[in-house]
């Protein structure tokens, strides 16, 4: 392939299929060809990568993982189903990537099950520590990268993966299903109870670290 | 403590706070939940306060992407090729 072309910048918007309008390829037809790969992919390797990076919890292993499903996906080309939503296709080759790169040598693990945690835990908490508006403003201000990304690395990964595809990649419950290969109604369950725990998890950190509890003396008006 | 839930609607509204932010939701379950937000300012506080929260976190998990990784890539699938 001609190095000037590679280097083509990728069109902003996205096609029927989920993916960019490609050279050859109309969008009615939209035929998926390996010497379109890497034109089509281009914009989902920041995302896939951002996603990496919370399931491997490394930048290195990442990157590892973002080339080897590149490499997977490439091969497996020919065979993508046109009008299915190729950013999904790639994500759906990510999360297997990593759990045969993770889990071949031991078997599956456990899926531990969460504690059920009710919804709006961190604002009632919020709440019953007495702090004012301006005090949860804070609040966001000081769920800092690291304190997210902290309590984001502590979830069971079959909970952290539906919230990162659903709150960071912004996909459907359907597309969400196709990707881990479960029902709807499991991503909804495993969602709520995720986000439920997630945000159990923000409270702790938030404690842990000072931005909550003993410190915190105003009351909500 | 603020008085939500007090309401049988404000338990039912709370309980479909994720699908009501997903917009995952039929248009009659989503007008329902919009006009009690409207007419109840704890819930209202709540949901606005749990958008936000959503909206900081995956501002906060954004990830600087390595600068060699496209061309990375592309020199991987080359020699595959
Ligand atoms: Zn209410």
């Amino acid at each position: 392939m001609a190095g000037a072309e590679l280097h083509r910048t990728a069109p902003d918007r996205v096609g029927p299929c989920g993916s960019p309008p490609t050279r050859r390829g109309s969008y009615p037809e939209c035929v998926a060809d390996q010497a379109s790969f890497v034109e089509d992919t281009q914009p989902f390797v920041g995302p896939l990568f951002g996603t990496a990076v919370r399931l491997t919890n490394n930048r290195s292993d990442a990157e590892d993982l973002v080339q080897e499903t590149y490499l997977k996906a490439y091969r497996a080309y020919d065979s993508f189903q046109e009008g299915t939503n190729l950013r999904a296709w790639l994500f759906r080759i990510l999360t297997n990537t990593h759990i045969n790169r993770y889990r071949s040598a031991s078997r599956r693990p456990q899926e531990a099950e969460l504690d059920d945690v009710d919804n709006l835990y961190l604002y009632r908490r919020v709440g019953d520590e007495g702090i004012s508006q301006s005090a949860e403003d804070d609040l966001m201000d000081r769920l800092t990268e690291p304190a997210v990304s902290e309590a984001v690395a502590g979830l069971p990964e079959h909970y952290r993966l539906p919230v990162l595809l659903a709150d960071v990649e912004g996909f459907a419950y359907k597309e969400i299903a196709e990707i881990l290969d479960v029902p709807i109604g499991t991503v909804m369950s495993r969602l709520h109870r995720g986000r439920n725990a997630l945000q159990k998890a923000l409270y702790d950190v938030a404690v842990d670290r000072g931005l909550l509890g003993n410190g915190t003396t105003a009351t909500r008006p | 403590m603020t008085d939500y839930q007090h309401k049988p609607d404000c338990s039912r509204t709370v309980h479909e706070l994720h699908t009501f932010l997903d917009r995952e939701i039929t248009d009659e379950s989503r007008l329902r939940i919009q006009a009690h937000l409207d007419e109840c300012p704890p819930c209202g506080h709540a949901f606005d306060f749990e958008a936000e929260l959503r909206h900081v976190i995956a501002d906060r998990l954004r990830t600087e992407v390595p600068a060699s990784l496209a061309e990375r890539i592309r020199a991987a699938i080359e020699n595959a090729g």
